[in-house]
């Protein structure tokens, strides 16, 4: 039983290494924030009832925009950035003039606009909360320009993005925030 | 219940971490119904590790991150335990196993067999009691007082329901299931004994080879050195359990008719109990094999079938895909995606009635309706009647549709012919390569315009360099290729490759298993398996709870001409 353990360990520490979002300890920040320009690529998504999302227009909204990538069936990271999503539409009292809450599927086969709606409703998202799909090469495009490309939708980590309407950088934010510092974040860039 | 585990690098290798925190307040459940069976309380406990729902029908309520609310119906014990309750590995957070079986002993840590005494972190903990575990569930602090890792939900349980989960938690991966000793695995193929044998050799060959070279490998190192042939066997797997252990697999043949199946089944389990089903063949519907799976939680991976159940809730079959109704599917997507084609007029499906056509038709008619999309006309056809000319025009201007769906197969020249001749002609007409098999390049050339072709295949590859090697990867930037250069796929070929791609699935799932042989551990590891590139479908794709690996569908045409190319007219995942 032991070794059988120790085997576990092995294989979290190989991992650990080869993972860049794992060195945390309780108490102090624990994720990365940095400020990034990125060019879009000019593709058209599709949203959970099924109509056409041209990313251009999304980045151009005068809306404050916040990005992350997730996937329908991931079971740990992205319900969490979910919660998050869900709880900030909560504390903006559901005003999707406020902000415009955007999760990009990293899973395009899997995640279709019937199981994006599934999702959405899963966790009570009100209006101003989109889930997109696309294409595997488009969406591959987008992953490249934010930077978060992953060959693969089980080695991913969490990210969430949070575009400034006025001069079009982005806040990057690589971890899990808890609620108290993505509401932080996001007042940081006039989303209140 | 999630345990997030964070590391802390140590110079040479091990590292680790789970912290939880904070603390929640308990709530009290009324407890004014009547006591629950054994059997009962394991349901209930089940139904809150599995879906977060307490017996009350609420979902679990807790904190995430500290001060993230979240839902049992977002966020689940089994999200991250898995549903065997070994953990995972997942974006950097490591999950620890909370199965009966390790809960309630101690977790040591070895470093080169050394027993690390004073190791300060998880998963290094004394042994969980009932007490300690309701304190880690509620407030995130293990047995030894050390916090564990925010991601893991603080769940505000009140007493009742914190003893109906932590009673479930000690049946959980408690005991290997049949199939598995300390000395071997063993697995079953079903085969139909009416299967060509070509078939049926074709899906056996790389499973059998596979499992002959996983033993022989074991028995190469045991040679008169003994134990020290054995560690360095031990050292080259990065399994040691899997080295020690050898995989039998045998052959299910099932007699007569489908009826019968069921009972000889239930016989041949009876007499050699295995641990999963691999591939399997059979001329007709899987269904009765999967509800065989499905009821004694057997797992069966990727039968070679286009007839898989369509289902959005069992577990224990793994299917490379949904088959003739994805090809349903991906025809009611493209004719969606197609703005140009007017929604006032109808679309029609000619729809044979033949197994076949039943699950092409019903892939169109769900997704269409998903669509939300006007109704469509059906059309059936009897088992061998035959399309006439008078038929098709009599439909055509009755109906006037801009597209007809034509889910029949092989031979569909005479119908195709007809449709392209009529004054009244679609604008699209739908077949299914599947169904039309080897006459797939046989539409005839006046129809070629007008035909859309649904093809569930690699279209073209290219070779990549990865850390693995050269690999081939789907190439989804070639859109046109000479039609000798297509691939016409075949029963046969199509089970050897699938066949190939079981054998790499299996290969990694029991080295990533590392001796916990559980069942539902081996659905868990291969839904979070890495994507698979397959020469067949370009890529397999599982995904947790997810059932059906490859799950797109290129629409392609033939051109005109003594040299006809084929176009791909759609990406693989249509929306």
């Amino acid at each position: 039983m032991a070794m059988r353990i120790v085997n576990i360990i092995g294989m979290g520490a190989v991992i650990l290494m080869l993972c860049s979002a794992g060195t945390v300890t309780a108490g102090e920040q624990k994720y990365k924030r940095t400020v990034d320009r990125y060019t879009m690529p000019d593709v058209v998504l599709t949203d959970q009832n099924n109509r056409k999302v041209p990313l251009k227009d999304l980045i151009q909204s005068k809306t404050p925009l916040v990005v992350n990538l997730i996937f329908g069936s991931c079971t740990k990271i992205c319900p969490i950035l979910s919660a998050e999503y869900a709880n900030l539409q909560d504390k903006l009292g559901g005003d999707p003039r406020k902000v415009h809450l955007v999760s990009i599927t990293i899973d395009p086969e899997n995640d279709t606009p019937k199981v994006m709606k599934e999702y959405l409703k899963r966790y009570h998202a009100q209006p101003g909360w989109d889930f997109l799909t696309g294409s595997r090469q488009d969406i591959d495009s987008v992953l490249k320009a934010f930077n978060a490309y992953i060959p693969n939708k089980i080695s991913h980590y969490p990210l969430t993005l949070i575009r400034s309407p006025e001069d079009g950088t982005w806040i990057r934010l690589f971890g899990l925030l808890s609620s108290a510092e993505f509401i932080d974040e996001c007042r940081k860039m006039g989303i209140q | 219940m999630r345990k997030l585990l964070k590391f802390i690098a140590v110079p040479v290798t091990l590292a680790f971490v789970v912290l939880f925190s904070a603390a929640l307040p308990m709530v009290q459940s009324a407890s004014a119904e009547p006591p629950r069976s054994a059997q009962e309380q394991v349901k209930a406990g089940e139904q809150i590790y599995r879906n977060g729902i307490l017996p009350s029908g609420q979902p679990m309520q807790a904190f995430v991150k500290g001060d993230v609310p979240v839902s049992g119906t977002a966020f689940s014990c089994a999200s991250c335990h898995l549903r065997s309750g070994i953990g995972s590995v997942e974006g950097g957070v490591v999950t620890p196993p909370t199965n009966g079986e390790l809960l309630f002993k101690p977790v040591q840590v070895y470093y080169k067999g050394t027993e690390q005494k004073f190791f300060p972190f998880p998963p290094r903990r004394a042994a969980y009691d009932e007490k300690s575990l309701a304190e880690a569930i509620r407030d995130g602090k293990n047995p030894d007082g050390v916090v564990l890792n925010d991601v893991m939900p603080r769940y505000q349980l009140g007493n009742e329901d914190m003893n109906i989960l932590v009673s479930y938690l000690k049946t959980l991966s408690s005991q290997l299931p049949p199939g598995v000793t300390d000395s071997s695995i063993q697995f079953a193929t079903v085969i139909a004994e009416d299967v060509p044998v070509d078939v049926r050799d074709a899906m056996l060959e790389p499973l059998q080879r596979y499992v002959d070279n996983k033993n022989s490998q074991a028995e190469f190192y045991k040679s008169p050195r003994g134990n020290r042939s054995r560690l360095m066997v031990e050292k080259m797997f990065t399994s040691k359990e899997l080295s020690t252990r050898k995989l039998g697999l045998s052959q299910w043949v099932l007699k007569g008719s489908p009826e019968t199946w069921r009972s000889q089944l239930e016989e041949y389990y009876r007499k050699e109990p295995v641990f999963a089903l691999l591939g399997g063949v059979v001329n007709s519907e899987w269904q009765i094999i999967h509800r065989f799976s499905e009821e004694n939680k057997i797992p069966c991976l990727m039968p070679q079938t286009d007839l898989p159940v369509i289902s959005d809730t069992d577990w224990y079959t793994l299917y490379s895909s949904k088959g003739y109704y994805q090809e349903g599917e991906a025809a009611a997507r493209y004719l969606n995606s197609r703005q140009d084609i007017s929604p006032a007029r109808p679309i029609v499906q000619i729809v044979r009635e033949s197994r076949e056509g039943k699950e092409l038709s019903a892939g169109f008619t769900d997704t269409w309706r998903d669509l939300e999309r006007r109704e469509i006309v059906t059309v059936n056809l009897k088992g061998n009647e035959t399309i006439t000319n008078s038929f098709i025009e009599r439909l055509l201007a009755e109906k006037k549709p801009a597209a007809v769906i034509l889910w029949d197969g092989p031979d569909i020249k005479g119908a195709l012919t007809f449709i392209a001749a009529d004054k009244q002609k679609p604008e699209l007409v739908f077949v299914s390569s599947r169904y039309l098999g080897k006459q797939i390049l046989a539409v005839p050339e006046q129809a070629r315009d007008i035909t859309y072709v649904t093809y569930p295949y690699s279209f073209a590859q290219k070779v990549i360099n990865s850390a693995m090697g050269k690999i081939a990867v789907e190439d989804e930037s070639k859109f046109i290729i000479n039609a000798k250069d297509f691939s016409v796929r075949d029963r046969v070929q199509n089970a050897r490759l699938n066949s190939n791609s079981i054998s790499q699935l299996v290969t990694m799932a029991l080295m990533e298993m590392r001796g916990n042989y559980f069942r539902d551990y081996f659905l868990d590891v291969i839904g979070m398996a890495p994507d698979q590139t397959s020469p067949l479908f370009g890529r397999l794709s599982f995904g947790p709870g997810q059932r059906y690996a490859s799950k797109g569908c290129y629409i392609v045409q033939i051109t005109k001409g003594a040299e006809p190319e084929i176009v791909r007219k759609s990406p693989w995942v249509i929306n």
